[in-house]
């Protein structure tokens, strides 16, 4: 098992554990750096266009700018350092290692043959579902939208893995380009709904003025 | 050629929506833009179909031909409802510069999906059409609508990422097959997929997240919440437009891996057809909120529409026939819908009545989309659910027909004790309303028009459009 998907493994894990959201936006950098990492283990000399752009897409874009760009919002809001991105107990704790584990067997019917392409799917499927198991577990937009890059992340690492089907360069640019608006969004999102649980009143007696 | 138009035209006017001069006049520009854009589909939907156009990323077939001539019209008519709202309501006008802009990318990506001949193009429309009406849903801004347009996004976006997730592993199951892994639609079509772990994850994963961006169980629950907090012409857009495009990229999907993954496609469509059918029969039920009744119809009606497309077979036409009566009934249920909540400054049932007296435009329009709505003849949702039903039990779906019968009663019933009385019961108090102009109904009952028209006669040009695309996601 490449000592790098151990890593990236660890770091799906560990935010799991560790109720803060600098621990949740840390794991997100991570994570996008160590898939820059595999990215380049896996193509050692990299000479396309498309190459370099999924290397700036995961070491730039993931692995620093998402994690800036939430940091900043969090810090000027001044957010309590606390946010358990799934439920701080024994039972989601147990959860979240039974589907690491659930992976692994998943990976095994998918790729029958043991090596690293087997443990890439099985970490991709474990990233994707613990990303879900935080967005069935919460209901702030923080730790929904950690829950929702998660998963994109986890596809990102996915795509590594299936290297001879790379789109084209300028169908690699529109995805990033989408994935950039979309974390702009979630910036917007995050700055004018708080990390807190939305309270239970919004929307019951708000004064609307003309609408379309 | 012409397609390309349909696809770069809103985009390139999107750019002249924000210059500064025509900002003022915004909303004119998008009846225009709106206008040539449903001539120009129609000249693509009835004239025979050109080259494969980009590198073959764009081609036109019978289902973008069928689903452009209705599509387009329907967002002429939102377009001249917000024309008309703008020109009654001046303080309206002032956020036009940032409405007009996102809805022509809208409608922009909305014919990418029509057009596109790859998956991932589709996927990337798909995905532009919601970033596109995600700032559209806040408005007026408030807490509530911010919410919802963030749950919108956020459901959306998970959604998609399990459609390109499947898409990944369709493209890991050629490469396992030992072939050169391709998204060309028409080339998956062609040769037949290898039915292995990686094409069935594939398929049930896109089916999943195509089942999200429809509003289908188990993950529908931003749809309410979403259209209630909207405008009523965003609802209607989101209804009856990206709703459409969602299920363009589905047939897609079936029409290419039908043949080798029938059973796959069946199974889960029908599963989530029917829990789709059960969640929003109860939920109509427990409503008294009037935009969230049509809102858990809809999840309703794509229930059907998922049950008719995983049974195939007869079933197509017919479910085809209630998706284009049920992208008008949308339509004029989700304005008329914003009209009376305007006017009552509630969307609680219980405090809305005398409708036919009060507005009486709204009350006709309510009591016939009411109708349609609950697949009363003449409409084209009638004939769609007859057809569906009799596939089911041509297809010995016993359980599935029984079910179905059952859940279309409860969702009968309990609309009907609803809204029945918001139209025909004794005013409460007597209450005086600004006179309706025709300007204002013009939209309404242009849809009105299409949806009774389909149900009495349809054109035979149509009906061969129907026709093909029925035949093209039957098993072969």
């Amino acid at each position: 098992m490449s000592p790098l998907l151990v890593a990236l493994l660890g770091i799906l894990l560990l935010p799991l554990f560790v109720g803060s959201w600098r621990t949740s936006i840390f794991g997100l950098g991570c994570q996008g750096l160590l898939m820059a990492s595999i990215a380049h283990r896996l193509e050692p000399n990299p000479s396309s266009a498309q190459d370099f752009v999924l290397l700036a897409d995961l070491a730039i874009v993931r692995g620093l700018l998402v994690p800036f760009a939430f940091y900043a919002v969090l810090r000027a809001r001044n957010t309590p350092a606390r946010n358990d991105v799934i439920p701080p107990n024994l039972l989601s704790w147990t959860v979240a290692l039974s589907l690491v584990l659930a992976s692994f067997s998943f990976a095994e019917v998918l790729v029958p043959e043991a090596g690293e392409q087997r443990t890439l799917v099985a970490v991709a499927t474990a990233g994707i579902l613990l990303g879900f198991l935080v967005l069935a577990t919460q209901s702030d937009p923080l730790s929904q939208m950690i829950g929702a890059l998660r998963i994109e992340n986890a596809i990102a690492l996915l795509e590594l893995g299936g290297k001879r089907t790379e789109p084209p360069l300028g169908l690699q640019l529109a995805l990033l380009a989408v994935f950039l608006t979309t974390v702009a969004y979630f910036r917007f999102y995050l700055n004018v709904l708080g990390s807190a649980e939305p309270s239970a009143s919004v929307g019951t007696s708000e004064s609307e003025g003309p609408t379309l | 050629m012409t397609s390309l138009v349909l696809v770069l035209g809103p985009a390139a006017a999107s750019l002249g929506a924000g210059v500064r001069h025509v900002r003022t006049r915004a909303t004119v520009l998008l009846v225009m833009v709106a206008f040539f854009s449903s001539v120009l589909a129609y000249v693509v939907a009835f004239a025979p179909s050109g080259p494969a156009l980009l590198g073959g990323y764009l081609r036109v077939d019978a289902t973008s031909r069928l689903f452009l001539a209705f599509i387009n019209p329907i967002f002429f008519g939102v377009s001249v409802y917000v024309w008309n709202r703008v020109a009654t309501t001046p303080e309206l006008g002032r956020e036009m510069g940032r409405f007009v802009p996102c809805v022509l990318i809208f409608l922009s990506a909305s014919n990418a999906v029509l057009v596109s001949n790859h998956l991932l193009v589709l996927w990337l429309a798909l995905e532009i059409t919601t970033l596109a009406a995600a700032p559209l849903i806040i408005w007026p801004t408030t807490p509530g609508s911010q919410l919802a347009s963030f749950r919108y996004l956020l459901f959306s976006s998970v959604g998609l990422g399990l459609v390109l997730l499947g898409i990944l592993c369709l493209a890991r199951s050629g490469v396992s097959a030992g072939e050169s892994p391709s998204f060309f639609l028409d080339r998956l079509a062609a040769r037949s997929v290898a039915a292995n772990p990686w094409s069935t994850l594939g398929v049930a994963l896109i089916v999943l997240g195509l089942g999200t961006k429809l509003g289908l169980a188990p993950m529908y629950s931003w749809l309410p919440e979403t259209y209630d907090k909207a405008p009523p012409a965003v609802t209607a857009l989101l209804g009856a437009v990206q709703f459409n495009a969602a299920l363009v990229v589905l047939l897609r999907v079936v029409q290419a891996f039908r043949p080798a993954l029938a059973g796959l496609l069946t199974a889960e469509l029908v599963t989530m057809g029917l829990a789709s059918m059960l969640v929003s029969s109860f939920s109509i039920i427990a409503t008294r909120n009037m935009t969230r009744l049509i809102a858990y119809a809809s999840i309703n009606h794509a229930g059907v529409i998922a049950i008719g497309l995983g049974i195939g077979k007869t079933a197509s036409y017919g479910l085809l026939l209630y998706v284009v009566s049920n992208a008008f009934i949308k339509a004029i249920l989700f304005l008329t819908a914003g009209k009376i909540k305007a006017h009552y400054g509630t969307n609680d049932t219980r405090e809305i009545d005398g409708l036919l007296k009060n507005l009486p435009y709204s009350g006709v329009f309510l009591m016939v989309g009411t109708f349609a709505l609950l697949g009363l003849p003449p409409f084209g949702s009638f004939f769609g659910e007859l057809l569906v039903l009799s596939a089911l039990v041509g297809s010995g779906h016993m359980f599935v027909f029984s079910a179905f019968c059952v859940l279309i009663t409860m969702t009968f019933v309990a609309t009907g004790r609803t809204v029945f009385p918001m139209i025909w019961a004794e005013p409460r108090q007597a209450r005086t309303w600004p006179r309706q102009t025709f300007w204002s109904a013009s939209p309404k009952i242009f849809f009105l028009f299409v949806l009774i028209a389909l149900g009495v006669y349809i054109p035979p040009v149509v009906n061969q459009l129907i026709e093909e695309v029925a035949a093209s996601v039957e098993v072969r």
